[in-house]
């Protein structure tokens, strides 16, 4: 029995996330975040599997449907969506991670299973949880943490894990600014479903590391570390989000997409072979079935369904499905999100970054929101977020300098 | 009462001008298109069309057919309600034999009509790519009071032999017809494009005629329609003005998938009102690598390009190795060409491995193939499915190399029109 944890929203992802949850994300040209999770659980023999969802669920919940992609669309067992729910003697959300278990905890029960993988679905990796389990088994642990070393810098992003020669751990620290371990928890946790049901029950626990596992610790419960020696990304950043796609179009990437012994399912619509034109110069890119290419692709990512008119240029960014840039268009540096029309000669990513503090999480890039259409000979520079379905008015003199936020319009203000 | 369509896909056929391309699969299985098999295009057009009950009639190489179609995905016709079924020749049936031709085929299983509430019976050929719906030839069908209605299409003059050629009045009404006349016979050009709608009841009635007269070969084209258009029956023409390809010979086949790379393809493919559903394994995007360059091709999910592509078509997992150039050729699944491989008017079916270095296509075009100079005079190269090149390797044009060829089955470099046959050659 897994639980995949898939709540999030991420503010961080800002406009990328504002209508789906961080686990939707599309991700490496034709995937979503959570396929990884959905994949190695497949691959790994898993046969119950419930998705925890809160935060804009609806892309989330088209995607996984039946879960047919994974082979979890069964009779016996299968995916399920647990969605927040009403009874009448507990209301509503999730408050937390160890919540959303406890409010769920029937659908575990139900299949009376003698251990629980809490997943986060949020994350990029391969891992056969088999390996974890006889690990689990092995070292008789309550519950047993997946870690994996991360850089130092990037240790306050992470809940990092101290633990002996024994593999026994000895301190769990959220999101530290300075630690000593450079053990991160990759958010894969293996429990023992007796121990993990007993500390639910205690109090009413909101956070999985706060409130159960630093409890389980202090308790002195067997709790283990479990090394992971492969490729493992938390997306949950703009810059981290940016930086994993385009690595995958670096020579020998850590990620090895096209490694077809351990491949990534999603749900694929059905679109033909990429169409590269006259006028096509593709380099070290990924370009998805759907494509159809007549201008200028370096280092960048394209999802499926995009267009590049002649003349047009992306350089080192990440456009997904169904983007139309227009002929002469340039983008450099940015993220385009879904059905985004890029007018001819529009400039995207243009000049210099912004150096105001309030830009530093874009870290440069700029970013484009859903459906928003960007006029014909625009300038959008660098560290500028344009919002979901920004039109033409919302571009002062066509312009969008360094640093600009365009609000979000609401879908249907054109029918208002 | 509701009433269904049912329709009966002609797949059995062997296709033996496409060569080796169909030597290990039935024609309807031949790649098509980059991603596709030529019967994608008929099984969409069936559910395009709101056609979900279908049988598909196989006989030569049925396995990678079945393979394909499985139970019907990506067609979404794994249903509860009808659904796709293939319908092998079977022992023990009405008749226990081999399909002796197309109408026998229908003829030997008229009982999947028995439980069906239709009262037309579509027949299609698994064969051929082109987009149509359904609803207008059914409509059309109705209005005529057709007892039978053929689509047709107008071909070229010097085709006419390939078809079967019809006649017509003005209101459509076929008064003739003549199967692959001579160039020069023929009266007339619209041709019969295997795609027939029969009065469920007279199709069983005259299937039954057919079957009992020992001098007929059993065949829709050959014997059963011109029977019906001699004796006075309403049969009738439908004309249909789109795109409609029958891939049949190397060169057709060749042409055909070429026409796929122009700015408007000849077919839509990306219409997301008329998909084109196909079985398509996970795949990544296309990747192409530092030093490799693409123009004017069609390059499926899963292929990775390192050297030059140009004016091609390479099904998934096909991998292009640095300093290799792919020509004016078709590459198909899982194939990888080595590094400095050059290829040429190739047509190199599945998962064949070419040695670095290797040269396809080279010199002159005017030696005809030597085992089978009608089919192999143009100047393409055909390589069989699973052939190992070894390096260095020189072939010349209208040359054949047969499946699961092995370096050892070489004994030097390939002549123009040449013939290396491996282990599993049926020829």
């Amino acid at each position: 029995m897994a639980l995949v944890l898939s709540g999030g929203g991420g503010e961080r992802l800002s406009v990328l996330t504002a209508e789906r949850a961080i686990s939707a994300v599309p991700f490496g040209g034709k995937y979503r975040v959570i396929d990884f999770v959905l994949s190695n659980l497949c691959h790994s023999g898993a046969e119950h599997v419930g998705v925890l969802t809160q935060h804009a669920p609806i892309s989330l919940h088209d995607h996984i449907g039946a879960g047919r992609p994974w082979d979890l669309d069964r009779r016996q067992g299968g995916v399920v969506v647990l969605q927040p729910y009403l009874t009448r003697s507990h209301a509503g959300f999730y408050r937390g991670t160890a919540d959303a278990i406890a409010q769920n905890w029937n659908e575990v029960e139900d299949r009376a299973p003698a251990r629980v993988l809490v997943l986060s679905g949020d994350h990029v990796y391969r891992m056969d949880y088999r390996g974890l389990l006889g690990a689990h088994l092995e070292r008789r642990a309550a519950v047993t943490i997946a870690v994996t070393q991360v850089p130092p810098d990037e240790a306050r992003r992470f809940g990092m894990v101290t633990f002996d020669r024994d593999g026994l751990v000895r301190s769990l620290v959220e999101k530290p600014l300075r630690t000593d371990t450079p053990w991160a928890s990759m958010g894969v946790y293996m429990f023992d479903a007796a121990v993990l049901r007993e500390h639910l029950g205690r109090g009413r626990p909101v956070n999985l590391v706060l409130d159960v596992l630093r409890p389980m610790l202090e308790a002195g419960e067997r709790v283990v570390a479990y090394e992971f020696h492969g490729y493992w990304e938390d997306v949950g950043t703009v810059g981290s989000y940016y930086r994993a796609n385009l690595e995958l179009v670096a020579p020998a990437p850590r990620l090895a997409l096209h490694d077809q012994r351990w491949p990534i399912l999603t749900r694929d619509e059905e679109r033909p072979p990429v169409q590269f034109r006259d006028h096509a110069h593709v380099e070290e890119s990924l370009v998805a079935n759907g494509c159809r290419i007549d201008g200028t692709v370096r280092r960048s990512v394209l999802f499926s369904g995009v267009h590049v008119e002649r003349g047009a240029e992306i350089v080192e960014s990440v456009v997904l499905p169904d983007v139309h840039v227009g002929a002469g268009a340039r983008i450099e540096r940015a993220v385009i999100d879904k059905y985004v029309r890029i007018g001819a000669g529009a400039r995207i990513g243009d000049g210099a970054p912004s150096m105001s503090p309030d830009s530093a999480w874009l870290e440069g890039l700029t970013l484009i929101g859903k459906d928003a259409v960007v006029p014909a000979g625009a300038r959008v520079g660098r560290s500028v977020v344009v919002g979901i379905g920004a039109r033409e008015p919302d571009f002062e003199d066509g312009e969008a300098p360094a640093g600009t936020v365009i609000p979000s319009r609401a879908w249907f203000e054109e029918v208002r | 009462m509701r009433t269904t369509r049912y329709a009966f896909i002609l797949a059995g056929g062997e296709g033996r001008r496409l060569c080796l391309l169909s030597e290990k699969r039935a024609k309807p299985a031949v790649p098509f298109a980059g991603k596709y098999r030529i019967i994608d295009f008929t099984l969409s057009n069936c559910v395009n069309s709101g056609i979900t009950d279908i049988g598909v009639l196989t006989q030569y190489r049925p396995t990678s057919l079945n393979r394909h179609i499985g139970t019907g995905r990506p067609w979404d016709l794994d249903r509860t309600r009808g659904g796709v079924q293939i319908l092998q020749p079977s022992l023990g049936s009405l008749e226990s034999d081999w399909y002796q031709g197309t109408a026998d085929a229908i003829y030997r299983n008229l009982v999947h009509l028995r439980r069906r509430r239709t009262e037309q019976v579509l027949v299609l050929s698994g064969d051929h790519v082109y987009k149509m719906d359904y609803n207008v030839l059914y409509a059309f069908h109705v209005a005529q009071r057709a007892a039978v209605t053929v689509a047709v299409t107008e071909v070229p003059e010097e085709a006419v032999s390939s078809f079967g050629i019809l006649e017509t009045e003005p209101n459509g009404r076929i008064v003739g017809f003549q199967e692959k006349p001579a160039r020069g016979q023929a009266r007339g050009r619209l041709a019969s494009m295997g795609v027939y709608l029969f009065d469920r009841d007279l199709l069983m009635r005259w299937l039954a005629e057919d079957a009992a007269m020992p001098e007929s070969s059993h065949d829709f084209g050959k014997d059963v329609l011109p029977r019906l258009v001699a004796r006075g029956e309403a049969v009738f023409a439908y004309r249909f003005a789109d795109y409609w390809q029958d891939v049949g010979t190397l060169d057709s086949y060749f042409e055909a998938n070429r026409a796929f790379l122009a700015d408007v393809p000849p077919l839509a493919l990306n219409d997301p009102e008329w998909i084109i559903h196909t079985q398509s394994a996970d795949r990544p995007p296309v990747r192409v690598e530092h030093g490799g360059r693409v123009e004017r091709s069609l390059i499926a999910n899963g292929c990775r390009v390192q050297g030059t592509v140009i004016r091609s078509l390479l099904s998934p997992g096909v991998t292009v190795a640095p300093g290799a150039v792919v020509r004016d050729s078709i590459v198909m699944q899982d194939t990888v060409v080595g590094p400095h491989a050059v290829l040429d008017h190739a047509i190199v079916d599945k998962e064949v491995r070419i040695g670095p270095g290797v040269r396809l296509g080279e010199g002159a075009s005017d030696t005809p193939n030597r085992a089978c100079p009608e089919h192999l005079s143009s100047g393409l190269i055909v390589v069989g499915k699973g052939a190992e090149l070894p390096e260095g390797l020189v072939v010349g044009r209208n040359a054949r190399i047969g499946a699961a060829v092995r370096p050892a089955d070489f004994t030097g470099d390939v002549p123009a029109g040449g013939v290396v046959d491996g282990p599993e050659s049926m020829h």
